[in-house]
């Protein structure tokens, strides 16, 4: 019985038919392409993109160089280096991230203890030379600095799954 | 013995031993605090308790004795119940914030607290805090809100330390950590508080905040010190030296580490590193490679032995070089021709020389200090010059062994000490004339005719005394004998009392090296001058090896003459130091924690190490160096690949423990009391100037025992030179002078005025011994 199915299958261009069909019903129904970079996917709250360093609304740095991130990070992408300063408190002397090594996996957030490094909604950077995305502890506050509205906001809107 | 089951595990233990003990026996782990295996008991943190049958209530295992037949549960069901409740009434005062104290990640609360605790804590109540004091530049009581409270800290000053500096004040919920009234902690030994903590409360000040345990690599070394041989961990992390902590060894450093090889570390990571050779061209230091550098070096050597003969080289190193670099040092010198090499550079009594019958040492195990019963120290400053060699004194003291000195200071010990004769440095070999005359006639025993000239005083018989009961008799020599200008008259005087009461009689070694420069044959031979003929009767070319000669010699003054005289200076050293006005090449040598070497302790122990991280710079490890050097003279002999060959050679067909022998024979001894009527000077080496390394360890530098030298003298003595305490003074030795302050001290015996070598202050002064003149400078007020 398959054998005569296949049989006139064969000569019926059957497959030909059905394939022409999927294509038929693609070629007819809405298009879901996004025009990037006029237009954009939607993202969540938890998004992760490039990291930024966050400050307290004093504009005391957060980050009290714990170095837990460094431990738990799973591509060796950060780099610490720590010292007592004069009030006591333990702060980092450098605080380096190297994009090209980082795999995004959002470890070192969920690690830090004080909300510190994060990952934000951007996607869309760049480096044009090598060593540009070698991110340093200022830039990383600068982002922080620019997109706190944002992060904070995420975070909040995250806080109630924790 | 006691025969207890613990988990259903048999144990057999001696009576009076306690449960814990009985358990890590066993190995089962109980988790603890406030026990230390090296401290009494206290219990009274609670952590530790376990069920025991037939008890009706949990009972703590640190402080439970065993007893036969007993049946104890470490993990039922109402021991882990006790646990849990310890546990959240531990944490109910201690912050949970881990993340910024610099314990996390080795801390024994954190580990206990995820091991036994529960995950929540229902305190919501405030905390207390406790207001954080300073207690000087080593350790941090910044967060002394942590403190659980366990008294391990306390428990080792009193114990170990031998002083009670940090105590528990208040009570209850009130009780504190403090030092008294506002003192600083600056027993030598205070370090090892830090590693007892079992929480965050004292951290080290140097080491804080720079890293976490987990990101430290840890390397095994030996201290290139005092002449311990203290066992390190050397934690690195980025090839550079962040920490160093004890590594156990029961014979020699137990779990301790004296502060002075805890935290010179910092002197490792000094701006002062020398990373570059250089070399001196018309007056000026240029910076060179290696190969000019050595050629430069070996040149020069060649032409003074082929022109004014090798005996013109001499050849001087520290006694904490190792092993390797001292064996090829004098190989080097020896294969041009020269026999001018010596290790011994702050001794100035050689005429024991080629009197001796092997390396002076300790003459005994290290760890059988702790189990005489009678101690006679002669010249030492035990605490300062060897830390962890005076606990284990403390401990013999503590057990009932009666101590005496003959010394010329009389500095607190933080023991009993049973007999004292303080006297001026001529007269202490009189003194122990005295003793030996006393104990002969106690022992019925017959002495020389100049030992039986000696008017024996109350003093010394009181130590003969002392020393004839005792069955197990110690006599040491320490630093300050083997310094002094009758230095061989102490060792046979001391080796003469020790053999009178059958006891051992042993030096307390200077360095780390200071038996190994004898084992590698660094001195003088035959018809070679020693360290003191090397620089009395200045040399064309000198190679200092880790040498700085305005403080690592007897006579500061001499050496720099003698070193601005010379033709070629070759200083192989690991710091930029003085050497720059008398030296022509400078070569940058590695320090312990950067090459591999050996160093032999004062018991004859050799222990090798690794380096640790590599070395600075262009800093090449001294035996390497000197290698080359030998190459370049194209001397034979010279084809090492590794330092374990130089060692091997080294020591190849030396049988240690043989050569390890403090017996001379041959030297005639006068023991007349002498009296010149002039003051004299009395020196110690602050502990913390001792060698280059510590002299560069900033922490270090800022403790009490480093400050400034004064010029000490007995109240009397003062007041007859007309001068007050903290007026400045001129002390002048020689063609030198120094301007100090002085103070009083009237445990000094009269006639003497301390003033510390090996301090840049008094670098201008002559000898370590010898007379002094002490004038007050008008108006001169500190
Ligand atoms: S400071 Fe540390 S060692 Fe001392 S009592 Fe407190 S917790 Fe114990
Ligand atoms: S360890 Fe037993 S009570 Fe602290």
């Amino acid at each position: 019985m398959e054998k005569i199915t296949n049989f006139f299958k064969t000569f019926l261009l059957f497959e030909l038919v059905k394939g022409m069909a999927l294509t038929g019903r693609y070629f007819f129904a809405r298009k879901i392409t996004v025009q990037f970079p006029e237009e954009k996917t939607p993202q969540g709250f938890r998004f992760r993109g490039l990291h930024a360093q966050r400050r307290y609304a004093s504009g005391e740095e957060r980050c009290i160089g714990c170095k837990l991130c460094e431990a738990v990070c799973p591509a060796l992408a950060i780099n610490i280096e720590t010292e007592e300063r004069e009030d006591g408190t333990r702060r980092t002397t450098r605080y380096d991230i190297d994009l090209m090594k980082c795999i995004f996996c959002g470890f070192c957030e969920e690690s830090c203890p004080v909300d510190a490094i994060v990952e934000t909604r951007i996607l869309e950077y760049h480096g044009e030379k090598r060593g540009d995305l070698y991110y340093t502890k200022p830039m990383l506050l600068a982002v922080g600095d620019k997109y706190e509205e944002q992060i904070a906001k995420d975070r909040a809107a995250d806080a109630k799954y924790r | 013995m006691a025969k207890i089951e613990i988990d259903g595990k048999q144990v057999e233990i001696e009576n009076g031993r306690t449960v814990i003990e009985a358990a890590h026996l066993a190995g089962i782990y109980i988790p603890h605090f406030c026990y230390h295996k090296k401290l009494s008991i206290a219990a009274n943190c609670r952590m530790c308790l376990v069920q025991v049958e037939k008890a009706p209530k949990p009972l703590p295992a640190c402080a439970t004795p065993v007893t036969d037949g007993m049946k104890v549960f470490t993990a039922s069901e109402q021991a882990v119940k006790a646990q849990k409740g310890v546990m959240e009434f531990l944490l109910i005062n201690h912050p949970l914030d881990c993340p910024v104290c610099d314990k996390g990640g080795e801390c024994e609360l954190q580990d206990l607290a995820v091991g036994y605790g529960s995950s929540a804590s229902r305190y919501q109540e405030e905390k207390r805090m406790v207001v954080p004091k300073e207690v000087g530049p080593l350790i941090s009581t910044k967060e002394m809100s942590r403190c659980i409270n366990c008294t391990r800290c306390v428990r080792f000053g009193q114990e170990i330390g031998g002083i009670m500096e940090l105590g528990q004040a208040f009570r209850g919920e009130h009780a504190e950590i403090m030092s008294f009234v506002s003192n600083s902690v600056d027993s030598e030994l205070s370090g090892n508080m830090i590693d007892l903590c079992p929480v965050g409360a004292l951290t080290s000040k140097p080491f804080r905040f720079t890293a976490r345990a987990w990101e430290l690599s840890h390397r095994r070394s030996v201290s290139p010190h005092d002449s311990l041989g203290s066992n390190l961990t050397v934690q690195v992390k980025n090839n550079r030296v962040m920490r160093v902590l004890p590594a156990e060894n029961e014979e020699i450093n137990e779990c301790w580490l004296s502060d002075k090889d805890r935290f010179s570390y910092e002197g490792l990571n000094s701006g002062e590193r020398l990373t570059k050779p250089m070399i001196k061209q018309n007056g000026a230091w240029q910076e060179v490679e290696w190969q000019a550098a050595l050629e430069y070096a070996a040149k020069g050597l060649r032409q003074i032995a082929d022109g004014a003969g090798a005996e013109h080289i001499g050849a001087l190193a520290t006694p904490h070089s190792t092993l390797e670099e001292l064996y090829l040092l004098q190989k080097l010198v020896r294969s041009v021709g020269s026999d001018n090499v010596d290790f011994r550079l702050r001794q100035s009594d050689f005429s024991a020389d080629g009197k001796q019958a092997g390396a002076p040492w300790l003459g005994m195990p290290i760890a059988e200090i702790n189990t005489r019963d009678r101690i006679l120290l002669v010249g030492s400053f035990l605490r300062k010059d060897h830390p962890l060699l005076a606990h284990r004194a403390r401990d013999a003291v503590k057990k009932g062994a009666q101590a005496s000195i003959v010394h010329s200071a009389d500095d607190d010990l933080l023991m009993n000490v049973a007999n004292k004769a303080i006297v001026a440095p001529d007269a202490m070999a009189n003194v122990l004339a005295q003793i030996l005359k006393a104990l002969a006639a106690e022992k019925q025993a017959v002495v020389e005719a100049s030992v039986q000239s000696a008017e024996v005083g109350s003093a010394a018989a009181a130590i003969a005394k002392s020393l004839a009961s005792g069955e197990r008799v110690a006599v040491l020599l320490g630093n300050f004998a083997q310094q002094h200008p009758q230095a061989a008259q102490l060792q046979v005087l001391g080796q003469q009392i020790a053999a009178l009461c059958g006891g051992k009689f042993g030096f307390l070694g200077e360095a780390a090296n200071s038996v190994g420069g004898h084992l590698a044959k660094a001195l003088p031979r035959a018809n070679g001058m020693n360290a003191a003929a090397m620089l009395a009767a200045p040399r064309k070319a000198y190679i200092l090896l880790n040498v700085e000669a305005e403080l690592d010699t007897h006579n500061p003054q001499q050496a720099l003459v003698a070193m601005k005289a010379a033709d070629l200076v070759v200083a192989l050293s690991a710091y930029k130091h003085q050497a720059t006005d008398y030296a022509d090449v400078l070569l940058p040598i590695a320090p312990f924690s950067e090459t591999s070497g050996t160093f032999v302790n004062t018991e004859g122990r050799v222990q090798s190490f690794k380096g640790a991280i590599k070395p600075l710079g262009e800093a090449r490890p001294g035996w390497k160096v000197l290698r080359v050097l030998g190459n370049l003279l194209n001397e034979t002999g010279f084809e090492y690949d590794t330092s374990e060959a130089v060692r091997d050679e080294a020591l190849s067909g030396v049988d240690v423990a043989a050569q390890l022998n403090n017996a001379v024979q041959g030297v005639a001894l006068e023991t007349a009391g002498a009296g010149s009527g002039s003051l004299q000077r009395v020196s110690d080496v602050p502990i913390y100037s001792a060698d280059a390394i510590v002299r560069r360890a900033a922490s270090l530098q800022n403790t009490r025992d480093a400050e400034a030298p004064c010029a000490l003298m007995h109240g009397a003595e003062l007041s007859r030179l007309g001068v007050h305490a903290g007026e400045q003074v001129k002390v002048s030795q020689g063609e030198g002078s120094a301007i100090l302050v002085a103070a009083a001290d009237d445990r000094l015996p009269q006639g003497v005025v301390r003033v510390a070598a090996g301090h840049a202050a008094t670098a201008g002064l002559g000898a370590m011994f010898g007379a002094v003149t002490v004038e007050p400078i008008t108006g001169g007020r500190a």
